[in-house]
């Protein structure tokens, strides 16, 4: 394969990958799905009833999966039919984020219904307008990683065929979108009465934010937040990992001999060398700006 | 108190009806498929699916059964967990079948091997992790033996036949094994973690696993449309929305007589409410 098309594909599959990345978290956060979901959980509990969307559909990883395998096997068939690309994964992403909407609605309904005796109410006009955000945004991650296996199979002749692609995606961006999106949401959002750098103190579990600027909080309120830095964080994370690990077998192609293959190997090596010792140089810079905490200086005084 | 709780979950249908729903049903959705697949060009190869949601609402009860000593996060893995073991056991058990030419026993080989691989992990997860979870080793059992059941039951929707050659070329190699795994483990996990709750209720769990199991229906039925032909998926597609019509209905009237108050709109419940 001509290299300049390779990069050109690859190009596109991080572009792709990015607003997977981004829309993927953004959804989980409408349904405070992943960690958050813990405190939301726990919230009625501790006599503090919310209108909070509560998606508990597993971890994203299998949440994701679902979606992305579902979309990717309407995908597929309706390709076996000759239908035209664009259109087969349009019709498999509309499928996954219809099968989607399900499993949100199930899950909200049935963890309020289940906590009846903290007289936590299931809110039909929570279900319906934030339902569709969430099918809206499970659609784009959907599309978004079909596209990404879609090159992976045709351009650069991936063995796999497509629904077992769009799986290992599927699980992949939800693990990236856990693990990267979760840390800007959570705490940040949940416990925003809570003085800034005091960490989650046990008493507080539970005691999440219900109450917005303006009326009662809701999901979409923690979306709007995370869609400011939560959610392209988790887009640049995801791209980032899809371009970088395809680039190093684009530049250096294994197929072109075991030299070639062991440059790759040492490329990635390399990148990650570098990676960590940026993340190390930022570390050490943000506690030397923002810490230690008053009181650890107190105690060392 | 079944969820977040510790012990014994209350249930209105006692497990061993359970069981042999979803062995007798599963397996009986199977072998109907199978033997009627030459019968008006395939369309009963349905029945596979209708034998996998039998499975989905008896591994359901038994994740609700295991899971409600507390398992929490535990609930997702479990699901996956059951799926894992029963991929491993629904291959070998129709392969080895078709090995010695008797691949008619291939679901029933394929149901012992599960059941034995439930029980040795059900053994190792008490005995040698000290999980101390006094239905651990049955709960096991019985839901590997569920996903192999359902993972079968699927495939057979698809293909309309459990041979061994047959599903390796149509299910395996063209990664619908992936969709059957996903959309099976979430139909087997999601019920209990979706309900999970002090006030869960064992009725409103099954219904939901009898939704999920046709929206797993669903897809199958679209994979037959091109594994096998339009009559055959459409048939599959229609049984498994009216199913899945039916299943939800029958969550959302449980829902209204659970819930503290459904209601369109409303404010938080007042402080004497709360009282």
């Amino acid at each position: 394969m001509d290299p300049l098309i390779g990069m050109g594909a690859l190009a596109l599959m991080g572009a792709a990958a990015t607003i997977a990345g981004a829309s993927e978290d953004l959804e989980s956060d409408i349904g405070s799905q992943s960690n958050p979901n813990s405190q939301v959980q726990l919230a009625p509990q501790m006599s503090y009833p919310h209108r909070i969307y509560n998606k508990a559909i597993s971890g994203e990883p299998p949440s994701n999966a679902l979606m992305c395998t579902i979309g990717g096997t309407v995908a597929y068939v309706m390709l076996n039919f000759n239908v035209s690309v664009v259109l087969a994964l349009t019709i498999g992403s509309l499928v996954a984020a219809m099968v989607h909407g399900t499993y949100a609605t199930t899950a909200y309904m049935g963890r309020c219904s289940s906590q009846k005796r903290f007289k936590q109410m299931v809110y039909l006009d929570v279900l319906r307008s934030h339902t569709p955000p969430i099918m809206g945004y499970s659609f784009i991650t959907t599309f978004t990683i079909l596209v990404v296996s879609y090159i992976m199979v045709t351009v650069f002749a991936h063995p796999f065929p497509l629904p077992l692609l769009a799986f290992i995606w599927g699980i992949t961006v939800g693990a990236i979108g856990s693990s990267t999106g979760d840390v800007h949401y959570g705490a940040e959002r949940e416990f925003q009465d809570v003085e800034f750098g005091s960490g989650l103190n046990t008493a507080n579990s539970g005691k999440i934010v219900r109450k917005a600027e303006s009326g009662l909080r809701s999901s979409m309120d923690n979306s709007w937040f995370c869609a400011k830095f939560g959610g392209p964080v988790t887009g640049i994370a995801f791209g980032m990992t899809v371009f970088l690990s395809g680039w190093i077998t684009t530049v250096f192609d294994p197929s072109k001999g075991p030299a070639a293959g062991w440059e790759s190997v040492i490329a990635g090596a390399l990148i990650i060398l570098v990676m960590i010792i940026y993340n190390r140089k930022m570390e050490v810079s943000a506690r030397k700006e923002f810490g230690p905490y008053k009181e650890d200086k107190e105690e060392a005084a | 108190m079944s969820a977040g709780g510790s012990g014994e979950a209350h249930a209105a249908i006692p497990q061993n009806q359970l069981i042999a729903f979803g062995i007798i049903g599963g397996l009986i959705g199977i072998y109907a498929a199978f033997f009627l697949s030459n019968v008006a060009g395939g369309v009963f190869s349905f029945m596979g699916a209708l034998g996998a949601i039998c499975a989905t609402i008896w591994g359901a009860a038994a994740v609700r059964r295991v899971a409600s000593y507390g398992l929490g996060t535990g609930v997702p893995s479990i699901g996956m967990l059951a799926l894992g073991m029963g991929v491993v056991a629904a291959m070998f058990g129709l392969a080895v079948a078709e090995g010695f030419g008797l691949a008619i026993a291939g679901p029933l080989i394929a149901l012992v091997v599960a059941s034995i691989i439930g029980l040795l992990i059900g053994i190792f997860a008490n005995k040698v992790l000290r999980m101390n979870i006094p239905v651990m080793e049955q709960s096991m059992t019985e839901i590997a033996a569920s996903g192999t059941i359902l993972i079968i039951g699927l495939s057979v929707a698809m293909t309309g036949t459990f041979l061994f050659d047959v599903v390796l070329e149509d299910v395996i190699t063209t990664g619908y094994i992936a969709v059957i795994f996903i959309a099976g483990g979430m139909a087997l996990l999601h019920p209990f973690n979706a309900n999970l709750g002090p006030d869960e209720k064992q009725d409103r769990t099954l219904y939901n696993a009898l939704e999920k199991g046709a929206i797993a229906m669903i897809i199958a039925g679209i994979v037959a449309l091109s594994v096998q032909n339009a009559s055959v998926g459409m048939v599959t597609v229609l049984i498994g929305i009216f199913l899945w019509y039916y299943g939800f209905t029958g969550f959302y009237a449980r829902v209204k007589r659970d819930a503290f108050k459904v209601v369109g709109t409303g404010l938080l419940p007042s402080e004497e409410e709360l009282e």
